[in-house]
């Protein structure tokens, strides 16, 4: 009776699993961003450019015939809280891959663990450097910081910019890391820096070291910040007299969310991933899409260079021969698409070989595309 | 010498902000022997309505900051009777716990309500700053500093001069003999604390003026930066309060300025130890026995 009721059992197992097997038409792909905070505008910029994508291609078949399923979960831009949304996609949700993070420092702590795994993970908008070192299953669809500083150093000489003054935060990698390659860069190129200042992580005022900056007369300033500290800077700067131009670099795009008075803006130069006003057929198709599923432009690159991350992945997933991460990385690596932001193709670090579109705003807040520079 | 009085300047502002918090923590503590850490959070829900009454409810900016203020008070006086009332006569820790909690409710609260994201302040000043040779002074410092030091000199006169501040005293002095004296303890206290939060409530629209972003989380810094001011200058005195709150924005900013702005709050703190080892009641403070 127990050898009956033990075949019993495995019979219904055996039989369990077989029928679960038409549940896998839907491919789970994970997605983790800083959706809450004050950062959240770039994770759900990231968001509505991923779920654009998927729902296109959804309409038009999906991965060889199998539809695919975002699974988004909030990183609330804490590393900790990124590394356990990997695990529960990894192990509650069972991804093929996953397109995140949004900020350095997430990605970077998802990364490692990921690494671990050989999880295939693409980033939309993380642009320090070491994310991809040595990890052959990190991707990324956006320009890294050492390039990005270089190309804004080599932009403000080609101005004929020189005596340059700096402020930077020494508690955030991302403008840490802007910083160096800056520093290094002018060198190169003989530009000199009359002042450097830097703040700490979280700081509200930053007066004393503007005033600082004043005292050196710079004849413009680089700010490697986000945007909501970068609008706080730009409002002490006009309180303490201190008119110059201000160059920083993608992650002082969503400036506009923390300013209310965009007439500081027009001072403002930075380099960005995309520009609504670059031309080809793609990028038309993208911004009617978007336009029409959200009801405006996009107002970050970051949902452009997401759009393209979604597309490399799922361009693997339907190339890769199987969905293990091995192949699927694969894959990946072989990537060679027309997406929305250029061509894309992986150097051997996994980073795209992308132009930078220098940007600057008008006095409404409106992007101004200014010159794109080619690597 | 431009620069150093720029920099003053620069801790000036960020001192008279600093020295109105202050006021709200002193007067709290002087009173009931209170350390209000919910205070910090006053300014926060004074920032959210300003943001609520011009975004959703349209009003003026005047309207929108008198009504701020009135609903500082209200929360100030709601949570004194709510949670502080019913834990007067338990051991001061218990209060302190307390109020810890409290703070931490309405942080939390407004994270569920308002999302962590943050949101622009609506209001702002247009106004030229004033060149005076190379030291620019911009409005918001001399509004920040004006407002900070009529509302000292009001507030002590106040305490001074009139019967209800008077009554303050007495409470603050001996709450027993104070009722045997015929004063009306419970309405003395919610009277300091409907001042203390109206202070919070003026506060919050010049700290966020100056730095116009509202989040959740906005009164944690400017609370602790102001209970560090209330403790240096003598937590419990008017003229303290004011003193320590001055006195921490200039240190602030000098640092800032002339050594390392990583150093700031290290230099910050170590003039609060520095003269807490030689002055442990604070600058303006008398040692005097505490009832504990």
């Amino acid at each position: 009776m127990k050898k009956l009721l033990l075949l019993l059992l495995m019979m219904s197992m055996v039989l369990s699993s077989i029928i679960s097997a038409p549940a896998e038409e839907i491919i789970k792909i994970g997605g983790i961003g800083v959706l809450t905070g004050p950062t959240a505008t770039y994770g759900l910029a990231v968001k509505n450019g991923v779920d654009l994508f998927m729902e296109e291609l959804n309409n038009s078949g999906g991965i060889n015939g199998k539809k695919v399923e975002m699974v988004w979960i909030d990183s609330q831009g804490d590393p900790a809280v990124g590394q356990a949304a990997y695990y529960r996609l990894l192990e509650n949700e069972g991804v093929v891959g996953i397109i995140g993070a949004v900020l350095t420092n997430v990605t970077k702590a998802v990364a490692v663990i990921a690494a671990e795994d050989g999880m295939p993970l693409i980033s939309a908008s993380s642009t320090a450097y070491e994310i991809t070192t040595d990890r052959p299953n990190v991707f990324r669809t956006c320009f890294i910081d050492p390039f990005q500083a270089v190309l804004i150093a080599r932009y403000m000489n080609s101005k004929g910019v020189d005596n340059i003054g700096l402020l930077y935060d020494v508690g955030d990698e991302y403008s840490k890391g802007l910083y160096d390659t800056f520093v290094a860069e002018c060198e190169k190129l003989g530009l000199n820096i009359v002042v450097t200042e830097s703040a700490a992580f979280s700081d509200v005022d930053f007066k004393s070291q503007l005033t600082n900056l004043k005292n050196a007369n710079p004849s413009a300033i680089f700010l490697p910040y986000y945007g909501q500290p970068a609008a706080y800077i730009l409002k002490q700067a006009k309180e303490i007299g201190l008119d110059v131009p201000f160059y920083g670099a993608d992650g002082i795009s969503n400036v506009t969310d923390s300013i209310g008075d965009y007439s500081l803006l027009t001072n403002v130069v930075y380099s960005d991933h995309f520009s609504n006003d670059a031309e080809g057929e793609l990028t038309q198709k993208f911004l009617s899409g978007y336009e029409a599923k959200y009801g405006e432009k996009p107002s970050l690159a970051f949902s452009a260079t997401a759009y393209d991350a979604a597309l490399v992945l799922t361009k693997a997933l339907e190339k890769a021969e199987s969905f293990e991460f091995d192949a699927v990385v694969k894959a990946m690596k072989e990537t060679n698409v027309q997406g929305v932001t250029g061509n894309i193709t992986f150097d051997e670090h996994n980073d795209p070989i992308k132009s930078a579109f220098f940007t600057t705003f008008d006095e409404n807040g409106n992007k101004i595309f200014v010159e794109r520079v080619d690597p | 010498m431009t620069l150093f009085i720029s920099q003053l300047i620069n801790g000036l502002h960020v001192g008279s902000i600093y020295a109105l918090i202050a006021l709200g923590y002193t007067m709290v503590y002087g009173i009931i022997r209170l350390i209000n850490f919910a205070h910090g959070d006053i300014l926060m829900i004074g920032a959210y309505t300003v943001v609520i009454a011009i975004g959703s409810l349209g009003f003026s900016p005047v309207v929108a900051i008198i009504s701020s203020i009135a609903v500082c008070v209200l929360f100030g006086v709601l949570i004194e009777k709510v949670a502080y009332k019913p834990l007067r006569n338990s051991p001061k820790i218990s209060s302190l716990i307390t109020a810890i909690g409290v703070s931490m409710l309405l942080q939390n609260l407004a994270l569920l309500i308002f999302t962590p994201t943050p949101k622009p302040y609506p209001i702002s000043l247009n106004v030229e700053p004033i060149a005076l040779g190379s030291v620019h002074i911009s409005f918001t410092t001399m509004l920040t500093f004006g407002v900070s030091l009529l509302v000292m000199m009001a507030l002590q006169a106040f305490v001074l001069t009139s019967k209800a501040g008077k009554s303050m005293r007495a409470v603050s002095e001996d709450m027993d003999a104070a009722v045997l004296m015929g004063i009306n303890v419970n309405n003395t206290i919610t009277l300091t604390f409907a001042i203390g939060c109206a202070l919070a409530g003026i506060g919050s629209v010049l700290y966020c003026i100056a730095y116009p972003s509202v989040s959740p989380t906005l009164g944690s810094l400017p609370g602790v930066k102001a209970f560090i001011a209330a403790v240096l200058g003598g937590i419990g005195l008017i003229p303290g309060a004011v003193l320590g709150g001055f006195l921490l924005g200039i240190a602030e900013s000098l640092t800032k300025g002339y050594i390392s702005s990583k150093m700031s709050d290290a230099v910050v703190y170590g003039i609060l130890i520095v003269i807490l080892l030689f002055k442990p009641a604070g600058l303006l403070g008398k040692s005097i026995r505490e009832k504990v």
